[in-house]
């Protein structure tokens, strides 16, 4: 009994490690050294839920927060600035991107946009028809960032945290009358 | 009753102290001397066994004080602790949130651009 039950810990382990443990290759680890500005955060199950202990539940957006990070095991975020543009190169987004190749993980939204400069990948994480993660990766001329969220999430609500965090919501009627103001 | 000077003359002579006398006296002396130093360590001992409330409730408050201190320390040490994790964390969540809306605003202009592509052409 106790040998099935180690055997089938040691199947499980490695399918929850390789879930969790999407790590940021050498490669791009090492483009904080050419980096302006680098954003590291390095969050597990534990220290998550210690953190959002801190979030006050009378603040909205703190509140909000905390509710969209109770059920996550994991948070993961590098982030690049750089003084000039073609500080990394495609090869090292691409490696970024092929961590993603794994199964079970589909690209839901892929954007190359030759005008700007802005490539950006979404990929989600479906686990029994449940969402279990999502990866973003956006590389822009001068920034690139790698966002890995562990464990079940309401993307829309993560998503709505922009309008809390002071970035106005983008949705159809907001861009129709940005672009129109353009014109003008 | 009277007294003659013959009496007083005799009952003030001189006469030699009994054999051993000096002795006895030294001993006594040295004994009396003896009894009173060692009553004497245990008043001094008193001094400082007597006053036992005061000399505990001070132990007892600076033991309190120091243990607060600490624990103060220690509950203010997490706090701070505590408070740049949750902005680690508020920050994870902002560039995750601005970045999914990037690639939202970029979704929507590529909607845009085709609809308005498909409107020219029409």
């Amino acid at each position: 009994m106790r040998k099935t039950l180690l055997w089938i810990l040691l199947a499980a382990t490695p399918a929850t490690a390789r879930a969790q443990d999407l790590k940021i290759p050498a490669d791009v680890e090492k483009l904080s050294a050419k980096a302006k500005e680098t954003v590291e955060v390095t969050m597990d199950g534990p220290m998550l839920k210690w953190a959002s202990k801190f979030l006050s539940a009378e603040d909205p957006e703190e509140k909000k927060c905390a509710e969209l990070v109770a059920n996550l095991r994991g948070i993961y975020v590098r982030s690049f600035e750089f003084d000039k543009e073609g500080a990394y190169t495609s090869a090292e987004v691409d490696a970024l991107r092929a961590q993603v190749r794994a199964p079970g993980w589909s690209r839901v939204v892929g954007v190359r946009s030759e005008r700007d400069g802005d490539n950006v990948d979404v990929f989600f994480k479906l686990e029994n028809d449940k969402m279990a993660g999502i990866i973003i990766i956006a590389a822009e001329p001068r920034e690139l960032t790698f966002v890995n969220i562990v464990g079940p999430l309401e993307v829309d609500q993560l998503a709505d945290l922009g309008g809390e965090f002071g970035i106005p919501k983008l949705n159809h009627e907001s861009l129709s009358k940005a672009q129109k103001g353009e014109h003008k | 009753m009277t007294h003659t000077d013959e009496d007083l003359k005799s009952a003030l002579r001189r006469c030699e102290a009994p054999e051993g006398f000096t002795d006895r006296v030294l001993a006594r002396v040295a004994n009396e001397q003896a009894v009173e130093s060692t009553s004497g360590r245990e008043s001094g001992l008193n001094i400082f066994s007597r006053p036992v409330l005061p000399w505990a409730t001070v132990a007892v408050a600076s033991v309190a004080l120091i243990a607060g201190g600490i624990h103060y320390r220690n509950v203010q040490r997490e706090r701070t602790q505590g408070e740049a994790a949750k902005q680690q964390l508020m920050l994870a969540l902002r560039i995750a949130s601005s970045k999914l809306q990037l690639a939202k605003a970029k979704v929507n202009d590529i909607n845009v651009n085709q609809t308005k592509n498909r409107q020219v052409k029409e």
